[in-house]
């Protein structure tokens, strides 16, 4: 059982992962707590099943169209919504965000929910369950696991290593000076919003399979991926996939050793015991930011 | 007699109609009014510690919930009467609410936002999964308590318990915010440093803004239990947290008056598109972030602008 | 017995050494200019005396009462007032609730106080509200009262910030760059009034200042630091020709020629 709990447990902790670090890159680049990421994973989820069982179009087809569709997505909510309100203050962002979220859940509602508000997603790869060592993990987990850990090295190495990552980190440190320097920090940030949008998509593409897609995934979504990027440390790449894996995992022990009702509530209470006792999180920079 | 005008003549004519309601309305019109005149309680308080002393917390459905559950179960389960069992469920919510002020002591902004978020969401969680106590998802009815003595049904006694509740608080309101408390606040909103520089002991000031706003969404949701005769989880779930929002935002951060004008809009809307939880979704994203794009002070600051006496003491920016 | 005394207080902030053992005695009635290059603490030694940093070693003393390490508003209840470089005036509140508020803790209405609006609780509104007017009238803004906060000139809010901050009598007044933005006119008007507080009022002062002339001119001692060092205290005339602190300033722009002049 237990060794059934920590497969389970690190499979959905790389979901969570993958949600946690677009989170975590928006965060990086802009200090803005994207409230409606979670609703841009679940719109990639619809607009890959729109692809794939509606209109029957080839898997693959159907990811790009669902990230290509995020990446649309971030850019019209960052330009529209968020930018224009940067400069009032993270509060007013913050609100905006939330507004963006209940219209996004309301759109797909609407366009989707219509017909029982659960829709299933089939299978990438074959369903046969895997077997390692003594455990039984299904395909798509895997593809999940790895893709997961594909993109962690890809920010990783685009954050450190290439010029527009650390654009990207600098225009979040100070914009004023990454102004000064000639630096077009409004693009920076419409872009950084488009890639998190992107990462959210491909996430909800790779997961779907394993997953009913529902309009309110999306806030059950950002509320795993915010607890594990908190737990991680908001500013650390590798703090979004070991607080996701570690997020993964208290779950299901909470739901094998205590109860499964508390599958639910690990998330809420990692949120408040991080940011009461430990806000920069596991990894995160010491002297985080008040906003 | 000073003439009336402005916003002091708007709530006597909206508090008088009120009043006057039961005399003329069909049974779903007086629920409808009950409603407004609950989340007139509900925006009041939040806006005292959102828009006035400036702390950004999420988590007012939870209260809301706890004061209705408090008052249900108290008359239910423990058998108390309704004149004691709702200022329980009230000063239950005032209880855990002030909690609250102990991570808002060492939080702000977003990290203060998602803390209590998770709590109010930790609380719906209690409230679903707790069956021994809670009666779970499916909630429990609420007996609605006699006024046979003063010869009202039930109905029209529970309207005139929350009109007097709902008048009572917001001169209540009115009086803390036109006094040294009220200047505190803002100070604490607009600089806390410099707050702190007066002599204001932020600790406190923080804990009572907690602790009033605990009180008004309990006893909001203590009066809803009666209204409704019934208590469910699904009342006090994530949708409450925008059209609560939304309230404060479209009336006017940081205005009682505000507060009035928006829970009256916004609920009078809310049941013209109940049909479709879609249509709400949508219509209430889009005006929190429309107003908060475009008027961000809120319907307030317009009327402020065109009309004479919508002033209010410290209603800044 | 010296009104504000510093002993021996050092700061580290993640292995930077901001203050090291400085300590300083204030007389009542004083004014003292704190002067040195950026860098070298004053802002951090406003900051350890008034509660907002806790110093790792030393200690302060306000009137003989110990406050290191205590809450900034308590602090300010025992009679420590302080002002920011930049403003903080209040700008949701009218320039008359702003200095109102400045009486927060000379006044006494509780939460059941204000919600019963007690004759007691009427009383003391009406007084601090009088108080605030005269407040206003001292620092020559009388007209200003019903402005809101936001709505006035850099100068003036600096003028309001002050009056706030007498309003409630503290014993002793920090100042952080009171000068700062102003022009020289208005530099003169602040030269003037901060005089008018100290005979007028009783108020010591304590005042950081890069505008080295007006700390020259109204502080009757000055003390300067340097790399979180205090290098010099004396008066005006007597730091001006102190080569240690001609020294200390040749590193940065301009001040030199001021000091030495």
């Amino acid at each position: 059982m237990l060794s059934y709990l920590v497969a389970t447990g690190i499979t959905t902790g790389a979901l969570y992962a993958l949600v946690a670090l677009g989170i975590v890159i928006v965060y990086k680049a802009t200090e803005v707590v994207n409230l409606a990421h979670g609703e841009l994973f679940m719109m990639g989820g619809f607009l890959a099943y729109t692809g794939h069982v509606m209109f029957r179009l080839p898997y693959l087809l159907s990811l790009v169209l669902a990230v290509a569709g995020t990446f649309v997505i971030g850019l019209l909510t960052d330009r529209v919504a968020y930018r224009p309100l940067m400069k009032e203050g993270l509060v007013s962002v913050l609100l905006a965000t939330i507004g963006v979220s209940f219209i996004l859940k309301g759109i797909a509602r609407y366009l989707w929910g219509g017909k029982g508000d659960y829709l299933a997603f089939p299978p990438l790869v074959s369903p046969e369950p895997v077997r390692i060592g003594a455990i039984m993990v299904m395909s798509q987990q895997l593809v999940v696991l790895g893709a997961a850990l594909a993109l962690m090295a890809v920010f990783f190495v685009f954050f450190r290593a290439t010029r527009a990552g650390k654009w990207m980190q600098a225009t979040a440190s100070n914009p004023k000076a990454a102004t000064l320097v000639g630096l077009r920090i409004g693009r920076i940030y419409m872009y950084t919003f488009a890639v998190g949008a992107a990462v959210a998509g491909a996430a909800a593409v790779l997961m779907a399979p394993l997953t009913l897609l529902y309009p309110d995934i999306g806030f059950v979504l950002f509320v795993k991926g915010f607890a594990s990027a908190v737990l991680g440390g908001l500013t650390s790449i590798p703090g979004a996939i070991l607080g996701g894996l570690l997020v993964g995992l208290l779950e299901q022990f909470a739901a094998g050793f205590i109860h499964t009702s508390f599958q639910d509530v690990s998330a809420f209470i990692v949120i408040m015991v991080v940011l009461i006792f430990r806000p920069t999180g596991i990894l995160g920079a010491r002297g985080l930011r008040k906003i | 007699m000073p003439v009336l005008h402005g916003n002091r003549a708007f709530l006597v004519i909206l508090f008088t109609v009120l009043a006057a309601l039961p005399l003329v309305a069909n049974r779903y019109l007086l629920f409808v009014a009950n409603l407004v005149m609950l989340y007139i309680i509900l925006a009041l308080g939040l806006n005292l510690l959102v828009g006035f002393a400036g702390q950004l917390a999420f988590a007012n459905a939870a209260m809301y919930g706890i004061g209705a559950y408090g008052a249900g179960l108290l008359q239910v389960k423990v058998g108390l009467p309704y004149w004691i069992a709702a200022p329980g469920g009230a000063l239950l919510a005032m209880g855990i609410g002030t909690l609250l002020a102990l991570p808002a002591l060492r939080l702000s902004g977003v990290y203060l936002a998602l803390a209590t978020l998770a709590f109010a969401q930790a609380t719906q969680w209690v409230l679903l999964h707790w069956q021994a106590v809670t009666f779970g998802a499916g909630g429990f009815p609420v007996p609605q308590p006699d006024f046979g003595v003063l010869h009202l049904s039930p109905d029209h006694g529970v309207y005139y318990v929350t009109w007097i509740v709902t008048v009572g608080l917001l001169v209540l309101a009115w009086r803390v915010m036109r006094s040294r408390i009220g200047r505190a606040f803002v100070a604490m909103r607009d600089s806390e440093v410099a707050a702190q520089a007066l002599g204001i002991d932020v600790t406190l000031y923080k804990a009572m803004a907690f602790a009033i706003s605990g009180f008004y969404a309990g006893a909001a949701g203590a009066l809803y239990c009666s209204v409704l005769a019934f208590v469910a989880p699904e009342s006090f779930d994530l949708f409450q947290m925008i059209l609560q929002k939304a309230m404060i935002v479209v009336g006017g951060l940081g205005s009682l008056v505000g507060s009035v004008l928006g829970a009256a809009l916004l609920v009078s809307l809310l049941q013209v598109i109940r049909e479709f939880k879609a249509t709400q979704e949508i219509v209430f994203g889009a005006l929190l972030l429309g107003f908060v794009l475009f008027q961000p002070r809120g319907l307030v600051d317009l009327l402020k602008r065109r009309l004479r006496g919508w002033e209010e003491p410290l209603h800044g920016p | 017995m010296s009104i504000l005394a510093v002993q021996g207080v050092s700061v580290s902030f993640g292995g930077v050494r901001a203050l090291s053992d400085v300590s300083m005695d204030v007389a009542a009635g004083e004014i003292v200019g704190v002067i040195g290059p950026n860098g070298a603490g004053k802002t951090t030694l406003l900051n350890v005396v008034c509660g907002l940093n806790t110093p790792d070693q030393g200690t302060v003393t306000l009137d003989g009462t110990p406050i290191t390490g205590r809450a900034p508003s308590a602090i300010a209840r025992l009679g420590l007032g302080r002002t920011f470089q930049t403003s903080r005036l209040f700008p949701g509140m009218s320039v008359l609730e702003n200095i109102m508020t400045g009486l927060h803790r000379r006044s006494r209405a509780g939460l059941l106080a204000a919600v019963a609006r007690t004759r007691a609780m009427r009383a003391e509104e009406s007084q601090m509200r009088a108080r605030a007017i005269e407040a206003l009238d001292f620092v020559g803004m009388a007209g200003f009262a019903a402005r809101p906060g936001h709505a006035l000139s850099f100068g003036q809010q600096r003028v309001v910030e002050i009056a706030r901050m007498l309003i409630s009598e503290p014993k002793v007044v920090l100042l952080d760059e009171p000068a700062v933005g102003l022009s020289p006119a208005r530099v003169a008007e602040l030269d003037t009034l901060l005089r008018r507080i100290r005979d007028e009022k009783g108020v010591t002062l304590v005042m950081i200042e890069h505008v080295v002339r007006l700390v020259m001119e109204v502080s009757e001692r000055v003390v300067v630091l340097n790399s979180g060092q205090k290098i010099a205290e004396g008066r005006p005339e007597t730091i001006k020709r102190d080569p240690a602190v001609i020294e200390a300033y040749l590193g940065s722009q301009g001040d030199a020629g001021r000091a030495a002049s």
